[in-house]
């Protein structure tokens, strides 16, 4: 985790509302992997108080890019619309921890809902990058807020639900588990909290309708590793990123909790964002 | 060589910080987690995060929001206990320079007593800044920090308690400080900290509830600085004890406005959230002010847009005669 002063390289809106920026940021560039966040300062403009993060959603090494996708909700994000290039803005980071993949699996299932598309489209990269396939399934209102083809390594294969059938599957990303699931060692999501919801509950029953044993685990089993350790995660057949308001972003102040599935609840900048699904209580009405 | 610049702060019964500019609670968590950001040993103080005798799990979210100029946040005091803090940090905090303010909260008098008697003796614990202005349950809801009788009945409790030196958080949804703070000082309170946050709410964007998950949550940030101010530049007048003062600081000009009106220190809390290494530019801002105007110590700003005083103020806080 740094503080860094890091310089706009270029900035575009990609989908209506919906705005795609690259920062020279070397450092961040290089130390980051996929999951993590940065909490980004708005200018010194009176009336703003808290950072805004962001899922990393591209890194590259060797040019020192990174780059952040975000839909304009509030005065934050549309003070970050009117940065041009070569202004200068302050990122934390990179903070929380990462997606966890097993060094086995070597089908990867990617679902994001929406703009959840952010918080996992830099592990298509590092999953490309070490030689595994993705299948990334998206979901979307309507056509016009699909994710651009051309934004994705052409190594991925995109499949696309609309809720109006604009585009693809008419209906939700999730009605598509079930072709995906059984040809996926992993699954890594990120969307809306009802989507994720669902992913949580088709992936608890997964073990049951396949009959597959839990990966990671030894014959004769042993000792189980902690929940949410690197370890847990990795062994995990559905990892979501998950969202929170969020005051700090480095776990001092308790703001962006979600509820776990035992003990207190997690923090999303700490803990999180990235959890194992199992680690989560999907039931308790916080939204 | 330019001469030394005194910084430090006597807040009483031994508690000497080695500058006037802490950091507050709930903003900097157990001193941690900032990690290499912040170098916290040039910190005058930590307050660190709310410490109930259980653990408490919190409220619902959302817990925080932005608000114009501030952020109102409802976190519920979740915290593992005051046990598990001891067990946890305290050994980090015992190699630690900067003086460790435990924050402490309850629901009754007698959590509060039994939180500062297991944070005594504790090494790396330098102090304890009561939090009153959580509900007390026990007397049907009231808080504490509302109530002059109930203020000055916890504070002398935790007083016979504990030989550690003890600073009481003044909450500003009061109609009259004074008599508040009168009380806490007459009960032995060796610091006051004002202000806690304001209660305030926000509403859920599609307007249907409101948008916190406790629906109500503390402001804080630039928003309350004349609130702050103004309840600041009331107690140091009240009160004999030296005050902290907290409320919206964002830059040196603010530490100084604070110290205007009688604070002999001030907390830093939301302005941290934006920038980490805020708290530590001030000091070496308000050094660099002091050497500026030519003064020895940073005490020649405490207290000058008070009205007419008899003497000059004391190393403790202000001095003030009606």
């Amino acid at each position: 985790m740094r503080l860094t002063a890091v310089e706009l390289v270029e900035s575009r809106e990609i989908l209506p509302g919906q705005w795609l920026q690259s920062f020279h940021a070397p450092e961040l560039a290089s130390g980051s992997r996929a999951g993590q966040f940065v909490h980004v300062r708005p200018g010194d403009i009176s009336g703003m108080v808290l950072r805004r993060p962001f899922s990393l959603n591209t890194t590259d090494a060797a040019t020192g890019i990174v780059t952040i996708h975000y839909r304009v909700i509030g005065r934050g994000t549309d003070f970050f619309t009117r940065l041009r290039p070569g202004d200068s803005i302050d990122m934390l980071g990179p903070l929380g921890r990462p997606f966890e993949v097993d060094p086995r699996s070597q089908h990867l299932l990617l679902i994001a809902g929406g703009l959840g598309i952010a918080g996992v489209r830099m592990l298509a990269d590092e999953a490309l990058r070490d030689g595994k396939r993705v299948t990334l399934l998206f979901g979307a209102a309507s056509a016009r807020e699909v994710y651009p083809s051309n934004l994705l390594p052409d190594e991925v294969e995109y499949i696309v639900a609309t809720d109006d059938g604009s585009m693809g599957h008419h209906g939700y990303v999730t009605d598509l588990i079930a072709e995906y699931e059984t040809w996926a060692d992993q699954a890594f999501a990120c969307g809306p909290l009802g989507m994720l919801k669902v992913l949580a509950g088709q992936a608890a029953g997964r073990r049951q309708r396949m009959g597959v044993a839990k990966l990671g685990r030894k014959r004769g089993g042993g000792k189980g590793d902690v929940s949410g350790s690197a370890a847990a995660r990795r062994k995990a057949f559905l990892q979501v990123s998950m969202e929170q308001n969020m005051g700090c972003a480095v776990g001092a102040c308790l703001g962006c909790v979600v509820a776990a599935a035992s003990g207190p609840p997690l923090r999303v900048c700490r803990e999180g964002p990235v959890f194992a699904a199992e680690e989560l209580d999907w039931e308790t009405p916080w939204r | 060589m330019t001469p030394a610049v005194d910084l430090s702060v006597d807040l009483g019964r031994g508690l000497v910080l080695p500058n006037p500019i802490l950091v507050a609670s709930g903003t900097f968590g157990y001193g941690i987690e900032y990690g290499d950001v912040v170098d916290v040993d040039r910190l005058g103080g930590i307050c660190c995060k709310g410490t109930t005798l259980k653990a408490r799990v919190g409220n619902p979210t959302p817990r925080v929001t932005e608000t114009p100029g501030g952020m109102l946040n409802s976190i519920g005091l979740q915290n593992p206990g005051v046990d598990a803090v001891i067990a946890k940090y305290s050994h980090t905090w015992a190699t630690w320079r900067v003086p460790m303010i435990v924050n402490v909260a309850g629901e009754s008098v007698e959590d509060y007593v039994e939180v500062a008697r297991r944070l005594d003796g504790i090494p790396g614990v330098a102090a304890i800044e009561l939090n009153i202005s959580c509900p007390n349950v026990g007397a049907g809801g009231l808080q504490f920090a509302i109530d002059a009788g109930a203020a000055g009945e916890v504070t002398a409790a935790v007083r016979r308690a504990t030989d550690l030196p003890l600073l009481v958080k003044l909450s500003p949804n009061v109609a009259d400080i004074r008599p508040i703070a009168r009380a806490i000082e007459e009960a032995g309170a060796d610091a006051l900290t004002a202000i806690n946050t304001l209660s305030g709410i926000a509403v859920a964007p599609d307007r249907k509830r409101p948008l916190l998950g406790n629906t109500y949550g503390g402001l804080s940030g630039p928003a309350v600085k004349p609130v702050a101010l103004r309840i600041v530049f009331e107690a140091t007048q009240a009160v004999k004890i030296p005050v902290v003062a907290i409320g919206g600081v964002t830059d040196l000009a603010d530490v100084l406005d604070f110290l205007a009106v009688g604070a002999v220190a001030v907390q830093v809390g939301t302005a941290i959230f934006a920038d980490p290494t805020l708290p530590v530019r001030l000091i070496d801002e308000l050094e660099a002010e002091c050497r500026r105007v030519g003064a020895a110590s940073y005490r020649d700003f405490i207290g000058t847009t008070l009205p007419k005083r008899p003497g000059s103020p004391s190393v403790k806080g202000v001095e003030y005669r009606p």
